[in-house]
């Protein structure tokens, strides 16, 4: 296996019980070098206990991990000098000034020049458009302020990999696109994974999606084959007329798997999930037609977003959880 | 511009300085660069200094020195179990803490710049400056009858008493998840020596204990005076095992602390 082919992030049957409860089951994760990976579930699903037990705040219960082909238990320090993290709720020092904040982040990572670092110090500031600001005490910041002040102290030592816990939970639309925007200018240089409830962001700059629920990994890939997956599943189909017969003619298709009816205006929507989506696209429009009651006014496969994904494969696992 | 392409140097530090010359300057100006080291010595020098000028309206210099020292003994302790317990729990649950750990730093290191930068700041704010002032105003008093090598001498004992109470903070800050068991067993430990209701079954039941505690090292015990009045006056310690053993507790509280909190999740 070459260098770069070695996984940023590896799991292997990760888990972490916190008094008797496994908040993380047997966990298998890959994370490939220069993606951005959505790290997405519902709460309590064990992203934050994921990213704790990688960045060795916390101690794995079982399994293992590797992170740069480096071992979390034993090589904790070495995976810490390559990594910028970004909590979900940032706290720092309140009497320091944003300046002094990255300052201190900074010397971490380096010894010195002096100068470099204060160039390094005000390039970040300005990047996250923290420049006025930056000598006033965080204590005076708002929500947005600290949170962009926490992606510029996850990324002040040119981490290798950036893990962002939550980034854009409390910013504005204005804020979020800004730190989309970092995000797409890091892929460049840095891995990115983060955990966040904003789909609409991850469908937008993601390539990788992983989605854990109850603890348990129920899918991990690029965002295409994921979108894929639930691609052909829907159609919607508006018509206008004395629907019910159609309407029970199309239930009655056995690729027909469920339907979702919307009227407005005298018209009527059906979204209709099917098992057989090129049947579907063949059958039917010719099937609504065909007692002649109502015309077709609109055809066309559903767009499905990642949100949908998202819904239908988290609730699909608790369905088969029950 | 990526980290290969820039001119900073990257840290050399490993083991257990891995940041700690980082968190030491943090900590440190989180003492000098705030308003906490003149409020300690606000506190200190009214509390001390101001207590010893009544004293010597009333009882005279040496009364009051010997006054200075154990009150000194009995107070410096409280602040600075006080300053401990907060340094741990407050980043632990304001999340600073967490984010400090998540860099590449040492958990030692965290400990380690903690008790120096608070043992340097009570240093300074509360063995010091007041032993400085208590100095000039029992001079004029006492005259030859005050050393200044032996009331340093008496100074350290007050710091190295200071620093058991600290440190036996740190350590139970990291134990447990509240301040009350912190400051409830500190400031028990620390009225021992003076509260006759927990003192007199100590020195009956457990004698050896006087020994092995720092009681001995500014309270006045049972028969003999305190350690530190007779550095004060220049005289020889009748024993140095108080002296001996408050070193070897501070070691293990914080060998203790850096145990428990390298264990400690986040």
């Amino acid at each position: 296996m070459s260098a770069t082919s070695i996984p940023v992030i590896e799991t292997f049957g990760l888990t972490k019980t916190f008094k008797g409860v496994q908040a993380l089951k047997p966990l298998d994760l890959k994370v490939s070098q220069n993606s951005i990976c959505g790290f997405l579930g519902p709460n309590g699903a064990g992203k934050t206990t994921t990213i704790k037990l990688l960045l060795g705040l916390s101690r794995p219960t079982g399994g293992s991990a590797r992170v740069f082909g480096k071992d979390i238990r034993h090589e904790s320090d070495e995976i810490r000098r390559r990594i910028g993290y970004l909590s979900q709720d940032p706290r720092y020092y309140e009497y320091m000034s944003a300046r002094e904040t990255l300052r201190f982040t900074a010397k971490f990572f380096y010894d010195g020049p002096r100068a470099e670092i204060e160039r390094r110090v005000a390039e970040t500031l300005d990047l996250v458009g923290l420049t006025d600001k930056a000598d006033r005490p965080i204590k005076g910041f708002s929500g947005g302020e600290r949170q962009r002040l926490g992606i510029a102290q996850a990324q002040v030592n040119y981490p290798d990999l950036l893990i962002l816990d939550e980034p854009a939970a409390s910013l504005d639309p204005i804020g979020r696109r800004d730190v989309l925007e970092v995000l797409c200018r890091l892929r460049k240089y840095c891995t990115v994974f983060y955990s966040t409830h904003i789909l609409d962001d991850v469908q937008r700059v993601s390539d990788t999606v992983v989605i854990l629920n109850k603890g348990v990994l129920v899918a991990q890939g690029p965002i295409e084959e994921l979108l894929a997956i639930g691609q052909g599943a829907a159609f919607t189909l508006t018509v206008k007329g004395d629907y019910a017969a159609a309407e029970a003619r199309l239930r009655i298709q056995p690729w027909v798997t469920g339907m979702q009816v919307m009227s407005k205006n005298g018209r009527v929507s059906w979204q209709i999930r099917v098992s057989d989506p090129d049947l579907a696209e063949e059958r039917l429009v010719p099937l609504a037609l065909a007692g002649g009651e109502v015309t077709v006014c609109e055809f066309g496969r559903k767009a499905q977003n990642l949100e949908d994904v998202f819904l239908s494969i988290v609730e699909e696992d608790n369905h088969e959880r029950e | 511009m990526s980290a290969s392409e820039s001119l900073l140097i990257p840290s050399r530090s490993r083991g257990w300085r891995m940041g700690l010359g980082n968190l030491l300057s943090k900590e440190l100006a989180g003492w000098w660069r705030t308003r906490r080291w003149w409020l300690q010595c606000l506190v200190a020098l009214l509390l001390l200094n101001g207590g010893m000028a009544l004293n010597m309206k009333g009882g005279g210099p040496e009364n009051a020195g010997l006054n200075f020292l154990v009150t000194a003994g009995l107070f410096a302790p409280i602040a600075a179990i006080s300053l401990a317990s907060d340094a741990i729990f407050g980043e632990r649950h304001s999340g600073t803490a967490a984010w400090v750990l998540s860099k590449p730093m040492r958990r030692q290191a965290f400990i380690l710049s903690k008790v120096v930068a608070h043992g340097l700041g009570m240093l300074v704010t509360w063995v010091v400056l007041p032993g400085i002032l208590a100095y000039l105003q029992l001079k004029p008093a006492m005259g030859n009858g005050l050393s200044a090598i032996g009331f340093m001498g008496a100074l350290g004992l007050n710091y190295l008493n200071m620093l058991f109470y600290l440190t036996l903070a740190f350590m139970l800050a990291t134990l447990f998840n509240g301040r009350g068991p912190v400051l409830g067993i500190g400031i028990l430990v620390d009225f021992t020596g003076i509260m006759q209701f927990v003192a007199l079954p100590v020195q009956k039941y457990v004698p050896w204990l006087n020994d092995i505690m720092p009681w001995k090292l500014t309270v006045d015990f049972g028969s003999s005076g305190p350690l530190a009045g007779y550095l004060a006056v220049g005289a020889r310690l009748p024993t140095v095992l108080p002296v001996i053993a408050t070193v070897a507790w501070c070691v293990l509280f914080v060998g203790v602390a850096i145990w428990r909190f390298r264990r400690e999740e986040f």
